[in-house]
């Protein structure tokens, strides 16, 4: 079969000594910044952007996805030792993980979460593998009217099914479409929205962007709003490892979990937030032990951790097969394969197929790295969350002024993501999710192309949107999920007044 | 109930910027050309959006504020307003130090004001750490990477 000739072909590329240690690299790095508090694996990514001018497409890109995975994993060791969960997908974790923590099961939680992202990461990666041919095959019959829907209901999925609020979603999406508009454009050469300043014809950097938001914008907000709020680290005591019963107890809800998520980070409506919140509502009405729910139980554990890492690694079957992105890190990750003047996409898998196979053959030894790093290994991790948050968000800093000025070895940059970041917190604070202003940005003048090509090709008539079939499906489907919760209040408005 | 002061301000900051980028694209060519649409439709589409999102948002913020935000929570973490002005200050002056006065020294200073943000007074360890952060990062970008981060005063010192 030829997935299987791809996909040795794949682990060729893979299990090279120089792509091996850049994969290793990827997922220390990736485990690091999962567990640490205030830095995330998009500001990661964006901030060794730089190294693509070094080092070769597959190494880099291998190194990022690690990084993208990897802070998966780490991020539910500190959800389960930390009162205070890192990312809204591991809130469930953070939950009835250190609750597990609090009676002295840290050990098991650990593992039942390790264990499971490992069970969840593979199993993904496979359906990953022999699903990307299939939507390859599809995505080569679509034209520009087609991948413009395609993008405008990845927009409304990204913005306005996540997150508390759809009209806040689209505010920020809109946003991040705003920011992608500043710069030259690039079919006419025409300046917008530069207002004569050199270094804003070049556009905005997304490195700005992202470290804006993320880092100095969290920064901001926990200097300034959550300084006074105390954290408690739970310590691991007796052994980590699970005892017969824990692994009865986790193995469905790891199996069930993972058939949540993957298909949840597959469509194109991004975010692991939802499929753990289904997979623990699903463990929580199955479960032999529902008195221990909210208190430490281990199924609560097993399936949202299961679910958050099979819905991170489907986010990668449309950001590949299509040029999807569907979160922050894979609108990171689009950027990072621009930086080699690649565009991810059906072409791609004909045109750089051991690239693309290389990088789906590295998740596979990815994920058993991981597992590694962080069962047995946990301890060393641990220890960074004991970095005092003074310095801890002092060096994240560091770090961020140091990637945003040494882009371009320019203090307009540093000044820009200083405004970048004083948005941060006003989002922050006033309940606009950030991700879909990444999204909007990287997205948004893909977006527009594809629009100006199709009326090119219909000579400037917007029906060709609603003639083709595939477009008018999508953009139907579009218009459905932004009318739905609106139509659906309406009628339980409707009901309760009978 | 009284509509919270900062949500209406952000709704009117969003129907600015929706006027302002809607104001912008009339200057910028809609048709036209072989691709039949110029580089202003695209800024006219997202102005007049962005002007809509900002008048819904108006409206939620006159009517009870936005939903799911819960202003009482927020109104009980009142602004830190010195550590976020010991944030601000250690950016604004690493972007102003940096390229004069060289990086090392930029991004201690910076180090040693956001340490201060979050309470920690250890001025001579926070700068010792700062310091060896920040050498260390030039090390690598300089001797290591070849790319070059500003010495700045500290050049008749370093290799």
């Amino acid at each position: 079969m030829e997935v299987w000739e791809q996909l040795v072909q794949g682990f060729q590329v893979a299990l090279t000594m120089q792509n091996l240690m850049w994969c290793l690299v990827g997922c220390m790095l990736g485990t690091a910044v999962g567990v640490l508090p205030g830095v995330g694996p998009a500001v990661t990514v964006a901030l060794l952007l730089p190294i693509t001018t070094k080092v070769d497409a597959s190494g880099a890109l291998i190194m990022f996805a690690g990084i993208y995975y990897g802070a998966m994993y780490g991020g539910s060791t500190t959800s389960i030792l930390l009162n205070t969960p890192g990312e809204s997908a591991t809130i469930i974790t953070a939950m009835e993980g250190n609750q597990m923590a609090k009676r002295g099961r840290a050990g098991p939680a650990l593992a039942t979460s390790a264990i499971g992202s490992f069970i969840a990461g593979t199993i993904a990666t496979i359906g990953l593998t022999f699903l990307a041919p299939l939507v390859v095959e599809l995505g080569l019959k679509f034209g520009p009217p087609e991948y413009f829907a395609l993008m405008v209901l990845a927009f409304t999925t990204v913005s306005a099914v996540l997150g508390q609020s759809t009209l806040r979603g689209l505010a920020s999406l809109f946003l991040g479409l705003a920011i992608g508009l500043v710069g030259i454009d690039n079919q006419t050469g025409q300046a917008r929205f530069a207002f004569g300043v050199p270094q804003l014809l070049d556009g905005i950097e997304v490195v700005t962007v992202a470290v804006g938001l993320f880092a100095v914008g969290e920064t901001l907000y926990f200097a300034s709003k959550l300084n006074q709020v105390q954290e408690k680290l739970e310590a691991i005591r007796g052994s980590i490892w699970m005892k017969a019963e824990d692994w009865k107890r986790s193995f469905w809800p790891w199996i069930r979990g993972t058939l949540i998520g993957f298909p949840f980070g597959t469509i194109p409506a991004g975010g692991a937030e939802i499929p753990t919140f289904l997979s623990y509502a699903i463990e929580k009405k199955l479960t032999k032990h529902p008195e221990q729910f909210g208190q430490g139980a281990i199924e609560g554990v097993a399936g949202p951790e299961a679910a958050n890492n099979a819905s991170s690694t489907g986010t990668m079957v449309p950001l590949l097969t299509l040029g999807l992105p569907t979160s922050a890190t894979a609108a990171i990750l689009l950027s990072a394969f621009q930086q080699y003047g690649l565009q991810p996409g059906p072409l791609l898998f004909e045109s750089n197929s051991a690239l693309v196979w290389g990088l789906i053959a590295s998740f596979y030894v990815g994920n058993v790295m991981l597992l590694v790093l962080n069962l047995p290994l946990v301890g060393l991790w641990v220890k960074l969350l004991q970095i005092p948050r003074p310095q801890l968000y002092a060096g994240i800093l560091v770090f961020a002024t140091m990637g945003v000025y040494g882009m371009r070895q320019s203090p307009f940059d540093v000044f820009l993501l200083y405004a970048v970041g004083l948005l941060g917190l006003l989002m922050r604070r006033y309940g606009f999710p950030t991700a879909p202003v990444v999204v909007g940005m990287i997205l948004g003048p893909l977006a527009e192309e594809q629009m100006r090509r199709s009326l090119s090709i219909s000579q400037g008539s917007w029906s060709i949107f609603v003639t083709h079939g595939i477009s008018a499906a999508l953009l139907g489907i579009t218009v459905i999920v932004l009318l739905a919760p609106f139509v659906a209040s309406k009628l339980r408005g409707r009901k309760a007044a009978r | 109930m009284k509509a919270p002061g900062g949500q209406v301000a952000v709704a009117a900051g969003v129907l600015a910027l929706g006027a302002g980028i809607l104001l912008g694209s009339f200057y910028l060519p809609t048709g036209g050309g072989y691709a039949q649409v110029g580089p202003g439709m695209a800024p006219r589409g997202v102005g007049a959006v962005v002007l809509v999102l900002g008048g819904f948002l108006l409206r939620e913020a006159l009517t009870g504020g936005f939903r799911g935000v819960d202003e009482d929570a927020e109104a009980h973490l009142p602004m830190n307003w010195t550590a976020f002005a010991w944030v601000s200050g250690g950016i604004v002056a690493y972007g102003l130090l940096v390229e004069p006065v060289g990086f090392i020294i930029a991004s201690l200073i910076l180090f040693v004001m956001v340490a201060r943000s979050f309470n920690s007074r250890r001025w001579p360890l926070n700068a010792a750490v700062g310091a060896v952060l920040a050498s260390f990062i030039f090390a690598v970008f300089n001797y290591g990477l070849g790319l070059t981060l500003p010495a700045g005063i500290l050049k008749p010192l370093l290799p």
